[in-house]
């Protein structure tokens, strides 16, 4: 996403390294631009950082079990072998799997229903009432899902939701509300109030505007929220250790948990089962990478 | 930007153009009821519930006060609270040199640029639980890829959290600072260019500034987020050694979970909220953060 | 035109003052609700059909998984017009999962524990069936089993389980070959065991394997000393509910032997790392890297499952050696007298789970721990014995057990949740050398 919205300057008149051009024409826009070799090995010394990891835990998934207790982790699988990836996956994977799935589209769709109609609300209606919502979610963005955890529960228990899918999807998504209602905010007071008013000459109803006119110029924000209350849901971890118990309503980070326990020292199937778990988010970044990361960047930006 | 017809800030002051067109304040009802049954309701039973004693299997009992003297008397609580903080001052100074020097450098529209920052992304698409496992195997001192027992020595635990933690995160807050960066008028560097300052001093004085807005955003998500760090705790080293990285919710964790006295595990995640607001609020006053309008502001 | 900045004034007062107002009512409003339906509560498991059995997950589970097949085919089964679902809970987790279970709506109807201690709450809370009476009633179930076993769990002199898997003292096993290269026998003296514990370290094998990520093995090295220095009855103050007992200088004397044995790497630089329940721990000893591990008696199954070959050929079995000058029997056991079946009142279906537990009385399922490597706890087991995978070990069991003038129950379990927690990781501190002896000692008086 480039936000490049001034003019480049001219370069007439001016020596090379005053006008950002070097000597053989090429055009040379931004100091940054410039080839940094400090930084560019900074870089690789952080790209190393990254990749050995990842190289070791895809490297040990392929190995098998009894050698990877003996050998040398680092040196790739001299029969590299699919067992692992086997075993897990008829450990309940696809199950943790689509568990996961139903909470994040189910947190998702219940953030937007209920945050777009609010950021809306105090954005437009300047009253006491949509301040105070808004400072209430404002401040909502200290409040740690830790500490709540105790009460939550009670409350779960009382509600006969214990042990259940919406035990965890219904603490996820009001977690992930006050972050979305910011972001949100934020994104529609980009909308210009001529806009509103011109439509409002029309005679729209505030519905009308909010489909017509408001959704459409959020689409940023939005796509934000969405990727902000997906991935709370894909990596919460908390709700679900506590709210849940059995087989059923299990995601795929508490399956990952338990199998510390069932795989232990299989450290090849327990590192397979993390690079399953990392594949679905891998894919949607594979074909949404731009939208992905526009989205995140945008969460800085409140 | 276009011009906003705004009064002084929220919730009343100077008269508004009240016009047909408006949204009811009842459209933000369901939010702030769905919020505050799930999220301020609980706060509130966090509270009501540190001064009971309740083992999980009977009816809460008022004991009144003797959960907060406990806390107030009980070492852990210091240490804990020490520790925290130690890690994320720790967390921030890594995170932060790092992102921002990664950020600023991809901001760069070279290609390869380009590539290296797609690769470096994929940490972030991993789950905190994902990644505590993945390095509680790496680290396994008999079957992982380092042998040593890191994980038994308080500062080998206590640097194997904050470096999983920047491992997790330094992706996200370089896309942060590198939107930050990107944002930068060019003029800026050419004027400084012209008047013949170098790639260090240009940074110093230009790009930092600049990312004033960006570096405090990085930094209350950062803030907020290592209080968060309870995965990667409980799976890498279970508060130890001993309790040498015992973090607070950690703590609460298991007073709760494990002692089942969810009385003191209550007095203890009140005491959370407190002094994660406060120091929220605290970030925000300081920096204006509240009082930022739209997005471009932030970037 | 940027818009103002400034923080808005005047409105604050009142938007916080309402906002105040609606949070207390429907906290008022709720807790009124909760304390309302707090008592009184629909049961565990839904629909009458079929109760649920919490069992602790790890190898030995097949054992009762065979049992619940059977019950649900039995007629027994059709009489009580109910079946059972057995529910495997991963070992690290298996007590904060019950308790959160228990206090939930859907607790299960039957759960497994370790008696004692282990329950307590759930007694004083009502969640646990007095099974005195039941017992005394039925045949099967009254000399189904060894008195003195059956009692270890008890309540105040009640019965609230039925013993469910085998005896499970701890014992220190070897590794043979091991053993045969360096010319070790099994130490019967403190001092034999120093001696051999020098010799391995030059050897450069770790003398013990020590899964001290999970608190509770390390506790078993304190049972024991303690027991062999000043005898059961130190432990038994502290039991009992005087936490002075802590200042009993066994357990001091204990405390300093521990970390005699930790600063000369008796336990290796790692333990504290390496974890037994999953595995971490087992497989240190059977790949040789160790060359002893004190554990329960359920480490015979836990390596026939992982490591059959090492359980077959090269583990060996001795008891906890004798420290001169102690007041302790040698004879002395410590560990888990067995694990126990309790019902929760509210069940459904109470005819069904009594009939079930009734299985765990039976001669086929005697036979099924037996082929396991346990020793059942069962009035038949010492006839059944010859037929064990292992005959030897099995028999090597039964009369540890047999002739100890005393079987501490571990002390976490003894002590319940609550002071257990806090003692583990008390311990976890004097293990990774972060509370001296002294300082153990005072910390774990302050248990209460």
């Amino acid at each position: 996403m480039s936000h490049d919205t001034l003019p480049r300057p001219t370069t007439a008149g001016k020596r090379p390294e005053q006008s950002g051009r070097r000597p053989d024409g090429r055009r040379r826009r931004h100091w940054t631009k410039r080839a940094n070799p400090l930084a560019g090995l900074g870089s690789v010394v952080w790209l190393v950082i990254v990749l050995i990891p990842i190289y070791a835990m895809l490297s040990a998934s392929l190995t098998s079990q009894d050698k990877a207790l003996t050998g040398n982790p680092l040196r790739p699988p001299a029969h590299p072998t699919l067992d692992n990836y086997n075993t897990v996956l008829h450990s309940g994977f696809w199950h943790l799997l689509s568990n996961t799935v139903i909470v994040a589209v189910t947190v998702v769709a219940i953030v937007l229903v209920l945050c777009v109609p609010l950021a809306y609300v105090a954005v437009r209606t300047r009253t006491r009432w949509s301040g105070a919502a808004f400072r209430l979610f404002l401040l909502g963005v200290a409040i740690p899902a830790q500490a709540v955890v105790v009460p939550l529960y009670l409350l779960i228990a009382e509600l006969d939701l214990y042990d259940s899918l919406l035990a965890v999807i219904l603490p996820t998504a009001a977690f992930a509300m006050p972050v979305s209602v910011l972001v949100l905010t934020g994104s529609l007071r980009d909308i210009s109030e001529d806009l509103y008013e011109a439509m409002a000459l029309d005679g729209a109803s505030p519905l009308r505007m909010l489909f017509q006119l408001t959704i459409p110029l959020t689409k940023g924000g939005i796509s934000t929220v969405v990727i902000y209350s997906a991935l709370q849901a894909w990596n919460g971890f908390l709700f679900p250790l506590i709210f849940t118990q059995s087989d059923e309503p299990r995601v795929l980070t508490l399956g990952l948990f338990n199998f510390v326990s069932q795989f232990g020292v299989n450290i090849p199937a327990l590192l397979a089962s993390v690079v399953l778990s990392g594949i679905p988010i891998f894919a949607v970044y594979l074909v949404a990478r731009r939208a992905l990361i526009g989205g995140l960047m945008g969460v800085g930006g409140k | 930007m276009s011009s906003t017809v705004t009064s002084g800030g929220f919730g009343g002051g100077k008269t508004v153009k009240v016009r047909a067109g408006r949204p009811n304040a009842v459209w933000a009802l369901p939010a702030v009821l769905f919020f505050t049954f799930f999220a301020v309701v609980p706060m509130g039973l966090a509270f009501y519930l540190s001064f009971t004693k309740w083992d999980g299997l009977g009816d809460p009992k008022p004991v009144g006060f003797a959960n907060w003297q406990k806390l107030l008397d009980d070492p852990r609580l210091t240490q804990s609270l020490g520790i925290t903080l130690m890690l994320m001052a720790a967390s921030w100074v890594f995170q932060t040199v790092i992102s921002l020097l990664l950020g600023v450098w991809a901001a760069g529209h070279q290609r390869n640029r380009a590539i290296l920052s797609a690769i470096f992304f994929v940490p972030f698409l991993l789950s905190s639980t994902a990644i505590a496992l993945l390095f509680y195997a790496l680290l396994d001192p008999n079957f992982g890829i380092i042998r040593e027992n890191t994980l038994g020595s308080t500062s080998g635990a206590f640097l194997a959290i904050v470096f999983v933690g920047g491992w997790q995160f330094i992706p996200f807050h370089t896309l942060i600072y590198q939107g930050g960066a990107r944002q930068i008028p060019q003029v800026l560097y050419q004027a400084a260019a012209i008047d013949g300052a170098g790639r260090y001093r240009q940074f110093f004085s230009i790009t930092l500034p600049q990312l004033r807005h960006t570096i405090t955003t990085s930094t209350v998500l950062m803030v907020v987020g290592s209080l968060t760090y309870f995965e990667t705790v409980l799976i890498l080293t279970k508060g130890g050694p001993g309790t040498d990285t015992a973090i607070l919710p950690y703590l609460m964790y298991e007073a709760g979970f494990k002692s089942y006295d969810f009385g003191y595990a209550s007095a203890i995640a009140s005491f959370l909220v407190v002094a994660a607001t406060g120091l929220s609020l605290i970030l925000v006053r300081l920096t204006g953060f509240g009082g930022m309008r739209s997005t471009r502001e932030g970037m | 035109m940027e818009s103002n900045r400034g923080r808005s004034t005047g409105s604050t007062g009142t938007a916080f003052s309402r906002r105040w107002v609606l949070g207390a009512g429907a906290s008022a409003l709720l807790t009124t609700g909760l304390s309302a339906c707090g008592s009184g509560e629909g049961s565990g498991g839904g629909g009458g059909e079929t109760i649920t059995a919490f069992v602790y997950g790890d190898d030995a589970v097949k054992v009762q998984a065979a049992a619940v097949e059977r019950f649900n085919r039995s007629t027994a089964s059709k009489t009580a017009k109910g079946k059972i679902k057995l529910e495997k809970i991963p070992g690290s987790d298996y007590t904060p999962k019950l308790r959160t279970a228990m206090g939930s709506p859907s607790a299960p109807d039957v759960f497994f524990n370790w008696g004692g201690g282990s329950i307590k709450a759930y007694q004083e809370a009502g969640k646990v069936l007095d099974l005195t009476d039941i017992i005394q009633k039925d045949p099967v179930l009254k000399s189904g089993f060894l008195p003195s076993v059956l009692a270890a769990g008890d309540l105040k002199g009640r019965h609230y389980g039925i013993p469910m898997r085998g005896m499970q003292p701890v014992i220190l096993f070897y590794n043979k070959t091991v053993f045969a290269e360096q010319k070790l026998q099994p130490p019967t003296t403190w001092d034999q065991l120093l001696a051999n514990n020098a010799k391995l370290k030059k050897a450069g094998i770790t003398p013990f394997a020590l899964g001290g990520s999970d608190l509770w093995p390390e506790l078993m090295w304190l049972e024991y000393l303690t027991d062999r220095i000043g005898g059961p009855e130190v432990f038994r103050r502290i039991q009992d509910g005087d936490a002075e007992g802590w200042g009993d200088p066994a357990i001091l004397k204990a405390a300093e032997m521990v970390k005699t044995l930790v600063d000369d790497g008796a336990f290796g630089s790692k333990f504290s790392s390496v974890s037994y329940v999953n595995g971490g721990a087992p497989a240190v000893f059977a790949k040789g890297k160790a060359a002893m591990h004190l554990m329960g008696s359920w480490e015979y199954s836990t390596q026939l499952g992982k490591f059959p070959d090492f359980a077959k050929s090269n583990l060996g079995w001795a008891a906890f050696p004798a420290i001169a000058g102690g007041t302790g029997d040698v004879r002395n056991v410590v560990g888990n007298p067995t694990n126990y079946w309790s019902i929760n009142p509210r069940t459904q279906n109470k005819d069904a789970a009594i009939a079930f537990l009734m299985e765990c009385a039976s001669e086929a399922y005697a036979k099924d721990l037996v082929a396991l490597g346990d020793v059942p706890t069962t009035s038949n087991a010492a006839a059944l014995l010859s037929s064990a995978p292992n005959p030897e070990y099995a028999k090597f069991q039964y009369d540890m057990v047999q002739q100890a003038p005393a079987f501490t129950l571990s002390w976490d379990q003894a002590l319940g949740d609550e002071l257990g927690t806090k003692m583990h990781t008390e311990i976890g501190k004097l293990f990774a050398g972060k509370s001296s002896p002294s300082e153990f000692v005072s910390a774990c008086k302050g248990l209460k």
